[in-house]
């Protein structure tokens, strides 16, 4: 498992550094005369993306720790996320008023990511309901999307062990049409006053219009989309929301998946270097402006240019030695 | 049971039928104030070979009547009523939890909804839950019904659906039942009553489901007739009423009992229950009880008026005493003692209290281990009551765009250690140590309190006697609940939050009964003298990041009551963190216990096993 | 008051026992009046009803609940084999139409058109009830089982787990405090109901199971021992339904601990009967210690009266008590002094005391909780 992935990252390395001398014979055909003076390493490694490749060792080596991590079965700590816990109750809640659940998975096709993340989140639901035995309808706005959803909730009522639970009528395609579906669907939603309504995918417009209706309806409510227009409206009218990142972190924390898990908490930690590098500049940025730059301008050069940038590990220092020698 | 006339009552006699022995307390009104004046108590004659509870309970109440020189029982050995000069009592009542007391079985559509609420309603009315049936209890249907089978419950409650709700999923659950056939405890002749509390429209079809010539069913309003409100008065006085007729009627010799009380007998902790919501409505406080045995702990909690109670089946300090460790950890028991045992030995001695529950610590050691597996009994059983003390599940929220980053969810618990007002004990361990001191700091350290609260235990376990007494007669429940009932122990003011050790935590002053003034460091622990029935008033300026009631750093000023402890000022901070290493845990825990004179009589501890 | 009442274990070398012998459900039972019965001889035997499967026939056909029993192809009663067609659709115009298989053998016992649940019931599960002690049927409970009598000598144990089971008794080791050890335990032993004095080892209970020993008996056992045998930590002493393969007996406590000389003393004389056994123990309302049963049978009843009931007594002066609680744990001494007023402990506590005078000849004082009445 181990080996694999250490392999993976090996193999990207290699393509990184192809893809970085590719750019640097390009880089070296449009005029520099120093490039022509590089030895068979300088001809693998471009390196002006050295920074680049650090990065990616480092990033890439955490998550594939943290898969490492997740795989020996060791608890990976992700934080609590309310609108998940929140899906047991919706459904709770949809059981004991005899009301369906109403699963919304976006308006995109299976291509985007987000409606692959919220069918993730339909196969925890879908499990949720087989085991409380609640109804779970689907009405979907892509006839890829219906096939998948079908595919998902018939494997996760198996895996709660009531197959004769799963009704694939339920799910269904209603018209590619955006407001067509969503007139269909809040039609539905009048009408069967489903107790939980739960959107996870990709909206645009229809965002307001779903959740203001089954708000109407006393429905509890969860969304999840990483469309930052639709996000105010879904907090406010939802009962709970998963925001942008929290949605996809939802989705690998649902599928336990090691790998999934892992590349999360990797990620997180690759946030939290971007972050770091952000607020050192913001500082150095700063102070260079008070202190009239000294120091602090270097810094801030150093990393913009090159440990943010493209100007290489200390390639001004190579650059300038070998134009010396 | 005749209208009572409540001012010309002056003479009250309260039994409570335990398992093992009958309490008899008398009640008499002295200078217009009731006070609880004589006790008895005899061995509970349920059990062969007497078969018979009036027997127990004559004993018992002839023990109070010969001590008070007034004659109670007359020659055919009934109660004497009404009371003349100095014969008999005005009124009655009596409490049972003889023959282990009122053990249910609950189901409900969902665990955490509608199955919690029934849970709460059978545990409201002083049952014991020997398993809560739903459907997604993880369980499958043939396992749920070989489950219901093996239990012999005395009753089984059934709810599920809010009205207008699921009628299959509650038809499901009695389709669960009738094959079942499970055996009521008493017997096999008796009819096994089953209350439906459920969903209003699926009363015909559970009528046809179990209609059934073994089952008594009742049928009562639905205790969550919408999920956002709990309805759980109708069910509880179902259960009362099942309780009297059907377990009750077949316990030998209740049928005379009942006849000789004025007010229904209750199941013991549903009358401590109800005597703790008097108290909390009566003055408006928040409280929490607890009563620690052998084999159970109950907790109990008036929160802002809504009452919850617990109880943890396997926490106790004889039967349970080998499950407190295992579910504990020896390590976590042995955090609290602050010299070395052995581990080996240790874990002989837990089995040998179990094998053998009666015995009672002799060594200092042996006392010090005890009430170290006590605090983390009670631990366990305060966790367990904050787990099922929560608002209700499965509730419409209302958000603003304020909430995007901190979105609750519902279900939280409603126990605020902040809030508590008063924090009452009994149960042995807790009753009968032989320093008020260790009781005081058994219940600080278990139970964590924040802010300002006031300790204190029940003297001879009157409450339950009481909680009959408040359905009749409040006001002579509520002045003997407070002059005689309880023995304040005094009060504890704990800061809330963490810091370093040694660094300032908050300052006090005290006036009134005492003058003190000082200033507390983080991981401190001082005990002031503040005796019976003093009262002072404290000020306190808690340094930036501690909370003492008003909020982080703000200065609090409380009145505060002595008792026979007096005022316990605790700078260690919540929640309360021990080292890990074990020699410093050790030194910390010796610091307290001098702090808090616990064992001041005990010579240096010799190592077990030497 | 110079006396108090505390509690005890019955070991008796003659004993009318007396056990009744219950079906779970009515049943059939197999001896009459007057049988002879052996402990291993089924007396009553029934079937309990078979497990339940529910299907959910309104999904899997898509139709609603209270059309269900148009579709099915079975009634209520009907048996049905695995994969046999249960249900099968209208269809549309005659065509379409959509067939269930039944995925559990069984009878089915309610069609619900509330649910559109199909309960089917699995075979029955045969459960038979031994006579469990080698005696005779006094009674016949009809349809219920049947009580069984027998002379015996009779000991209670403190402690066990595992269920009933009978065999011959086999003494280990020459003292009532040599411990059992595994190296002790021969392959001969196999069917036998093994006995040790002091405490049992980890390796020994290990060994007894291998070679095939129904029981094994001793005065003691390490706490650690027990936990590593069972897998698991005994949180609440509610024992007798673990399948171990072997019953544990212990019949004074935890630790190292020899048994009574009046334990060991019946048991070596019985040496090579036939005894019923049980580790069931529940110490709660309802107290059940385990117990050993050894039936007369034939043979004449032991003539030695000194070796009599030691159930309840009272605490006298000159009395043999055993120290029940540390830091005396298991010390056997006899009763100097019962003082009236209660004492205050080193605990600090205030109790009841009596004086004990060991037999080194040392004079300690003990709460009355802790000790328990001994034979010697």
């Amino acid at each position: 498992m181990l080996r694999r992935h250490w392999a993976m990252i090996l193999g990207l390395t290699t393509l990184f550094l192809a893809t970085g001398t590719a750019f640097a014979t390009a880089g070296g055909a449009t005029g520099s005369d120093v490039a022509h003076e590089w030895n068979l390493l300088e001809e693998l490694f471009n390196p002006k993306k050295t920074w680049l490749l650090i990065w990616f060792i480092l990033i890439s080596g955490v998550v594939v720790y943290y898969i490492r991590v997740a795989s020996s079965g060791k608890d990976l700590k992700v934080r609590e996320i309310a609108g998940l816990s929140a899906v047991d109750e919706a459904v709770g809640r949809a059981t004991e008023m005899g009301r369906p659940v109403l699963f919304i998975n976006g308006i995109l096709d299976i291509n985007d990511i987000q409606t692959l993340a919220g069918i993730t989140v339909l196969s925890r639901v879908a499990r949720t309901a087989a085991e409380y035995g609640a109804d779970l309808e689907v009405p979907t706005c892509r006839a890829l999307v219906m096939t998948t959803a079908r595919e998902t909730v018939q494997e996760a009522y198996l895996a709660a062990g009531r197959p004769d639970a799963y009704n694939e009528d339920r799910i269904y395609y209603l018209t590619d049409e955006q407001f067509g579906y969503v007139a269909g669907v809040t039609g539905t939603m009048v009408r069967d006053k489903p107790a939980a309504c739960i959107y996870m995918g990709a909206f645009y417009a229809e965002s307001l219009i779903l959740a203001e209706t089954g708000n109407h309806i006393g429905a509890i409510q969860v969304a999840g989309t990483a469309m930052p227009s639709q996000l105010p409206f879904f907090v406010a009218a939802c009962d709970y929301t998963l925001i942008g990142e929290e949605f996809f972190a939802a989705s690998a924390y649902l599928s336990g998946d090691p790998k999934q898990m892992g590349s999360l908490k990797g990620q997180d930690m690759g946030k939290l270097i971007g972050a770091f590098g952000i607020i050192l500049g913001v500082l150095m940025a700063t102070l260079s402006v008070l202190f009239g730059g000294g120091i602090f301008e270097t810094v801030l050069v150093y990393l913009s240019e090159y440990m943010f940038g493209d100007d290489g590990f200390l390639m001004t220092i190579i650059l300038m030695a070998g134009g010396g020698g | 049971m005749t209208k009572i006339d409540l001012e010309s009552i002056n003479v009250i006699l309260a039994t409570d039928c335990g398992s093992t022995t009958t309490k008899a307390i008398l009640i008499q009104k002295i200078d217009g104030e009731y006070r609880q004046t004589h006790r008895g108590e005899a061995p509970t004659t349920v059990e062969k070979p007497f078969a018979n509870v009036t027997i127990g309970v004559a004993n018992s109440v002839t023990e109070v009547g010969e001590l008070a020189g007034r004659k109670l029982v007359s020659d055919e050995g009934t109660i004497i009523q009404p009371a003349s000069d100095n014969e008999g009592c005005d009124l009655y009542i009596s409490t049972s939890s003889a023959g282990g007391g009122l053990q249910m079985m609950v189901a409900g559509v969902i665990a955490e909804m509608t199955a919690a609420s029934a849970k709460r309603a059978a545990l409201g009315a002083g049952a014991i839950v020997m398993d809560v049936i739903s459907s997604n209890d993880k369980r499958r249907p043939h396992e749920q019904i070989q489950r219901i089978r093996e239990l012999r419950p005395d009753m089984i409650l059934v709810s599920g659906g809010t009205d207008g709700g699921t009628t299959e999923k509650v038809v499901e659950l009695a389709e669960l039942i009738a094959p079942a056939k499970p055996q009521p405890r008493f017997g096999s002749e008796y009819l096994m009553p089953v209350i439906y509390a459920g969903n209003k429209d699926a009363r015909g079809n559970i009528e046809d489901t179990l209609g059934i010539d073994w089952i008594d069913l009742a049928v009562v309003d639905n205790l969550r007739p919408v999920l956002e409100h709990e309805n759980l008065g109708p069910a509880r006085d179902k259960i009362h009423d099942v309780f009297l007729e059907h377990v009750m009627a077949h316990a030998p010799g209740y049928d005379m009992l009942m006849d000789w009380t004025d007010a229904p007998i209750m199941p013991t902790p549903g009358a401590v229950g109800d005597i703790l919501q008097t108290i909390a409505s009566q003055r408006g406080i928040n409280v929490v009880g607890v009563d620690i045995g052998g084999a159970t702990t109950d907790v109990f909690s008036v929160f802002n008026e809504t009452f919850n109670r617990t109880v943890s089946a396997n926490l106790g300090m004889s039967y349970s005493i080998s499950n407190v460790c295992a579910e504990a950890t020896l390590p976590n028991v042995l955090r609290w003692v602050h010299f070395d045992m052995d581990e080996r030995e240790l874990r002989n001695r837990v089995k040998n209290k179990m094998i053998r529950p009666t015995t009672i610590p002799q060594s200092h050691e042996a006392l010090v281990f005890e009430q170290a597996v006590a605090r983390e009994a009670l631990r366990l059983a305060y966790k367990q009551h904050k787990e099922f003390a929560t608002t209700l599940k499965g509730v419409q929220q209302q958000r603003t765009v304020g909430d995007t980053f901190s979105q609750q969810s519902s279900g939280q618990t409603i126990v605020n250690n902040m809030e508590l007002d008063l924090l009452v004990a009994s149960g042995g361990v807790l009753s009968h140590a032989p320093r008020m001191h260790q009781t005081a700091m058994l219940l600080i350290d278990a139970f964590e309190p924040e802010g300002v609260t006031t300790l204190a235990k029940d003297s001879i376990f009157m409450m339950p006697h009481l909680g009959v007494l408040s359905s009749v007669h409040p006001k002579a429940a509520g002045e003997v609940f407070e002059r005689d009932c309880l023995v304040f122990l005094g009060t504890c003011v704990a800061a809330k939050g963490l810091g370093k050790h040694g660094k300032p935590c908050f300052t006090y002053s005290i006036e009134g009964a005492i003058s003190a003034s000082g200033s507390l460091n983080f991981g401190d622990l001082e005990l002031l003298p503040l005796g019976q029935d003093e009262v002072a008033t404290i000020t306190c300026e808690p340094a930036k990041g501690y909370d003492l009631g008003e909020g982080p750093g703000k200065k609090v000023v409380r009145e505060v009551r002595g008792g026979t402890v007096g005022l316990i000022l605790d700078a260690r901070g919540r929640p309360l963190a021990l080292p890990d290493e074990r020699a410093a845990c050790q030194k910390t825990i010796e610091q307290w216990t001098e702090a808090l004179e616990l064992y001041p009589a005990a010579s240096a501890p010799e190592p077990v096993g030497a | 008051m110079a006396h108090a009442y505390t509690p005890g274990l019955k070991v008796t070398s003659h004993m009318a026992y007396s056990v009744k012998r219950i079906l779970p459900i009515k049943g059939d039972v197999l001896v009459s009046v007057g049988d002879q019965v052996q402990a291993d001889q089924v007396v009553a035997e029934t079937s309990m009803p078979g497990d339940i499967y529910p299907m959910n026939l309104a999904n899997m056909l898509a139709v609603p609940p209270s059309d269900v029993a148009e579709c099915l192809l079975k009634k209520e009663g009907d048996s049905v084999d695995l994969d046999e067609p249960i249900a099968k659709t209208k269809g549309l115009f005659g065509m379409m139409k959509k067939t269930i298989q039944s995925k559990y053998t069984g009878t089915i016992e309610t069609i619900s058109n509330v649910t559109g649940q199909v309960i089917l019931r699995g075979a029955p599960i045969p459960v038979q009830v031994k006579a469990y002690v080698t005696g005779k049927v006094v009674e016949v409970l009809d349809g219920e089982g049947c009580v069984i009598d027998a002379d015996c000598s009779y000991m209670q144990g403190i402690f066990g787990v595992g269920g009933e089971t009978c065999g011959p008794i086999r003494m280990v080791g020459s003292a009532h405090d040599e411990p059992l050890e595994a190296s002790s335990i021969s392959e001969d032993m196999s069917g036998t109901i093994v006995v040790g004095g002091g405490r049992m080892t980890a390796a020994a209970i290990k060994k007894a199971r291998d070679v095939g020993a129904v029981a094994i008996v001793a005065g003691g056992i390490d706490d650690q021992d027990l936990r590593d045998f069972l897998g698991y930590d005994l949180g609440v002493a509610i024992t007798g339904s673990e399948k171990l393969g072997i019953t544990i007996v212990i019949t004074e406590g935890f630790g190292d601990i020899a048994m009574a000389r009046q334990t060991w003393g019946l048991l070596s004389s019985r040496e090579g009967r036939e005894a019923s056994i049980n580790g069931a123990t529940q110490i709660r309302a309802g107290v059940m210690r385990p117990e050993i049963i050894v039936p007369h049978g034939d043979a004449a009843p032991p003539t030695t009266s000194d070796l009599d009931s030691v159930e309840e007594g009272l605490l006298v002066e000159g009395r043999p008590v055993r120290i029940i609680r540390d830091p005396y744990f298991g010390v056997i001494g006899s009763v100097a002094g019962l003082p009236s007023e209660p004492q205050v402990l080193d605990s600090g506590s205030k109790a009841r005391v009596l004086e004990v005078k060991l037999d080194s000849g040392e004079s300690v004082v003990i709460p009355r909780a802790n000790v328990e009445l001994i034979e010697e």
